[in-house]
């Protein structure tokens, strides 16, 4: 991943973050305000609904209170027979507003009922055990009539005529008609429940009953509560209020529901509006990032594609260098940098060079010394013959000119060997199968192998495929590393060479159990003219380098003192 | 001065004699709220059919007005009134209220105008003529809910409050008054008892149906309605349904002579015709018979009751069995 592409990833998240938490938080913010302003709403309509409960309450008051004042029940307390008055609760209902009235006689037996007329003579017990009721406030009683019982807001009034009395009492039905007088703002509604199960609304049956079976059993349990019932749009938040009546027994209850549709579709809308605004605003955010990075990377990318071709050898590039700020600098430093490098470079060769040419030298002169210091005691030999011996003078001549002979072919090899190596020529290249090779060449050293005790082995891998390279050139690396391996196990040990297939080249390894090398000779081990033994010129292994180096093959050792070492070759 | 005085008494005795004196002329107001819609007027039965022979029709408007106009050839004699005017279909309440504003001059009562008809008073009873009873359809087989029924009812109740004391609780089918032993069939509700036959039955048999015809019976089937859920029956009450369980039926008692009438109402509440009765005894063991299965429940005999504007003289125009005897009735203010 780019540095361009991470810092874009970074920057997008952290719009997207920002703007998701943004948006949460103003979505929480509002949906809690709208929620406290639902919950104000539904306890505004709790609290109407109360008024008007005790406004209704006042009401029927009055109007029993206004009966039980009128000449009528003063008449009907008097009188000795009630039975002309069977239906004289009708027309006092009806006159003073009323659903519910029933004149009731001294010892609780009605005399007249307006909403259940065949009812009288029957008793109601509750009203004489309930003693003196002036004064007393409406309150809420659970009323039988013929087509069921009701719910009812009453009051109880009496007409006293000396030790006579006759009981008013009446009062308003909690029904539907009840409910469909109370103003209700839109979306509020009101339902009515009565034990055992029916739900009363404004317009009669509540056609979505099930949503409030589980309230029931909350609001029976005296509990007033607000819940909020449904999902989506269809949601009501519900305000149950048990319906108590004296004395202290639970009539029913009722549930004032606010439809939450609004609050869900400003909701909906304000999570459209936010989710709008966050892709957009990420999207906007994702732009300018893109913008930024690019131009924030641009110099960085450069710098890297510069680095990248300083590491490729291309020393001497260079960058642009922007204004005064941190990448500008880094651009000025990377440009001294390269400029560095390249001198290092450039001293490094010189010096390099002048340690070749005196390593050249040092080699030249340690070679070239060997074979002149037998010249030299061989002429001071016969030199000396010549003038202290001349008797023996032919015979010290022969010996000597015999030395000066093999001194100077001596001489002439070193100097071929040095000829050579200057002269490497270029790998003559053919498809080469170098498990055969490996086969020849274990086969050509076998006779070595015996005379030094060492155990050779070759693990050869099937699967080799063949490579393009120099039979020649390639033999002759095997060998000088097979050479080095024998020289390196001078008590005797094991060798190993082995191939194997490898990413569609090849890999050799010559293995032995010699004493192996330190790590710094490791380092050194192709230097030309570098060798840790006491014979050779140091040129095998810087030989097989530059060969491995035409075939553009790697070669490198691994060993441990005492060990043994391990050439390795990658080639194709 | 002593003829001073006489000349004064004979004078106020004259105008005494002029005022009871009949006169000839005028229109009898009628309301009845009954609504005959056939296309001729009745020929038979109580009310209009009274009046054949001393009047003859002159007008018919099936279910809204009749008009009977004198008989000048009738067999006793041309009554005194020009015409009787009879409105058809006029609820009670109206009624009472036109003989108060003097729009009507014979109305029909209901038993709580009877006692509260308006001063100065005037009112024309009959004998306790009419029978209000309930009557089983074929379909309650089961003689305990019939029982329970009989038991249940609160007849006393019900003649105090909704009948106003009028006419005679009874358990018979024949009124005392024709009979002379009504009083033998019991009339006393037994709650307990009727509570003691329905807790056997099953509850679907215990859900029945009462009808009724006219408005003026709904309170008292209301009230029997809920003296039957005292004893464990759910009864539902609604007017003209042909299909009930239960009728309440007002069935009219239309001859003095207690066999007859006996027959008369036996079938026409769907009775078997009582064995033949020679002696009060055995009318009584037929009139048991009849009612032992209690397929029909006598509740009350009641009487006719008419208000009547002062006006009116020569009454009662009514007989004890309630038929009409307008022929005699004069107007005071006679033919204008």
């Amino acid at each position: 991943m780019t540095f361009r592409t991470r810092l874009l990833w970074m920057v997008t998240l952290a719009v997207v973050v920002s703007v998701g938490l943004v948006e949460w938080m103003v979505t929480g913010t509002t949906r809690d305000a709208f929620e406290r302003a639902e919950a104000q709403r539904v306890n505004a309509l709790v609290a109407q609904f109360r008024r008007e409960f005790a406004r209704r309450g006042e009401e029927v008051d009055r109007a029993i209170g206004a009966i039980a004042g009128s000449e009528t029940a003063l008449n009907i307390a008097l009188a000795s027979d009630y039975a002309p008055y069977y239906n004289e609760a009708s027309t006092l209902a009806s006159a003073n507003g009323l659903d519910l009235l029933e004149l009731v006689a001294g010892d609780g037996s009605i005399i007249s009922s307006a909403e259940w007329p065949a009812r009288f003579g029957y008793k109601e017990d509750w009203l004489v055990a309930g003693g003196d009721w002036q004064g007393r406030a409406t309150f809420l009683r659970r009323e039988e009539l013929a087509d069921g019982p009701i719910l009812a807001l009453v009051a109880v009034g009496e007409a006293r005529a000396g030790d006579r009395r006759v009981y008013v009492t009446g009062g308003q039905r909690l029904d539907r008609a009840f409910l469909s007088s109370l103003v209700l703002p839109e979306g509020m509604r009101v339902v009515l429940y009565l034990p055992p199960n029916q739900l009363i609304g404004p317009l009669g049956s509540v056609p979505d009953a099930k949503v409030f079976a589980p309230l029931v059993a909350d609001a029976m349990n005296l509990r007033e509560f607000s819940r909020v019932v449904g999902a989506g749009s269809s949601a009501e938040i519900v305000h149950a209020i048990p319906l108590i009546g004296a004395p202290h027994e639970l009539f029913g209850a009722l549930f004032v529901a606010s439809s939450r549709r609004d609050l869900v579709q400003m909701e909906t809308s304000l999570r459209d509006i936010g989710v709008a605004l966050g892709v957009g605003g990420i999207l906007v955010g994702i732009a300018l990032s893109w913008w930024a990075t690019a131009r924030v990377t641009r110099p960085v990318r450069v710098l890297a594609e510069s680095a990248q071709k300083v590491a490729a050898g291309n020393w001497d590039t260079t960058v642009e260098a922007g204004p005064e700020d941190e990448i500008g600098q880094l651009a000025r430093a990377f440009n001294r940098m390269t400029q560095e490098l390249v001198a290092q470079r450039e001293r490094l060769v010189q010096a390099e060079r002048v340690a070749a040419w005196r390593e050249l030298a040092r080699r030249l002169a340690h070679e070239l010394k060997n074979p002149l210091f037998p010249l030299q005691i061989t002429v001071e030999n016969m030199q000396r013959a010549r003038v202290q011996a001349p008797e023996q003078f032919d015979e010290v001549f022969r010996e000597g000119t015999g030395t000066l002979l093999a001194e100077l072919a001596n001489l002439k090899q070193i100097i071929g060997r040095f000829s050579d190596f200057s002269k490497m020529p270029a790998p003559q290249k053919q498809t080469l199968d170098v498990n055969h090779l490996v086969a020849d060449t274990m086969k050509f050293f076998e006779p070595q192998f015996a005379l030094a005790h060492i155990a050779a082995k070759s693990d050869l891998d099937p699967r080799l495929p063949a490579i393009s390279a120099d039979p020649e050139q390639m033999a002759r690396v095997l060998r000088n590393l097979v050479l080095n391996a024998i020289d390196a196990m001078p008590q005797g040990g094991a060798l190993l060479v082995k191939t194997a297939a490898r990413n569609g080249g090849i890999r050799m390894e010559v293995s032995d159990t010699g004493q192996g090398l330190t790590p710094e000779e490791c380092d050194r081990l192709f230097t030309p003219y570098y060798t840790t033994k006491t014979h050779g010129t140091g040129l095998g292994l810087a030989i097989v380098q530059s060969v491995i180096s035409d075939h553009q093959g790697r070669i490198w050792a691994e060993s441990q003192p005492g060990k043994g070492t391990a050439f390795r070759i990658d080639l194709g | 001065m002593f003829f001073r005085w006489f000349a004064l008494l004979s004078a106020v005795m004259a105008l005494a004699a002029a005022a009871t004196r009949p006169h000839y002329g005028g229109t009898l107001r009628v309301e009845v709220e009954a609504s005959v819609e056939t296309a001729d007027p009745p020929q038979t039965g109580p009310g209009m059919a009274d009046l054949s022979g001393a009047f003859l029709v002159t007008r018919w408007e099936g279910g809204r007005v009749a008009v009977y106009s004198a008989n000048e050839d009738a067999p006793g004699g041309r009554p005194f009134l020009d015409s009787v005017e009879i409105q058809m279909g006029r609820p009670l309440r109206e009624q009472v209220i036109d003989l108060e504003l003097k729009k009507a001059d014979v109305v029909e009562l209901g038993p709580s105008e009877v006692r509260r008809a308006p001063a100065p008073r005037k009112i024309w009873t009959s004998a306790p003529v009419r029978l209000l009873a309930l009557v089983f359809s074929e379909r309650i087989s089961d003689a305990r809910i019939r029982e329970a029924l009989a038991l249940a009812v609160d007849r006393s109740a019900i003649h105090n409050v909704l009948l106003q004391r009028q006419g005679e609780i009874t358990g018979a089918l024949l009124p005392q008054w024709i009979s002379g032993y009504a009083f033998l069939f019991p009339t006393v509700a037994d709650i307990g008892r009727a509570r003691g036959l329905t807790a056997a039955l099953n509850p679907q048999s215990r859900a029945l149906t009462l009808s009724f015809e006219a408005s003026a019976l709904r309170p008292i089937a209301e009230r029997i309605a809920l003296n039957a859920r005292d004893a464990g029956l759910g009864v539902s009450v609604s007017q003209r349904n042909t299909g009930a369980d239960i009728r309440l039926v007002e069935e009219r008692i239309a001859d003095r002579q207690p066999l007859r009438a006996l027959t008369t109402l036996a079938a026409a509440v769907g009775l078997p015709q009582p064995a033949r009765a020679d002696t009060p005894e055995d009318l009584y063991t037929a009139e048991r018979a009849l009612l032992d299965a209690y397929r029909i429940i006598p509740l009350f005999h009641l009487p006719d009751g008419y208000g009547v504007n002062p006006r009116v003289k020569g009454g009662p125009g009514i007989t004890p069995l309630g038929q009409w005897r307008f022929s005699d009735l004069w107007l005071e203010t006679g033919r204008q």
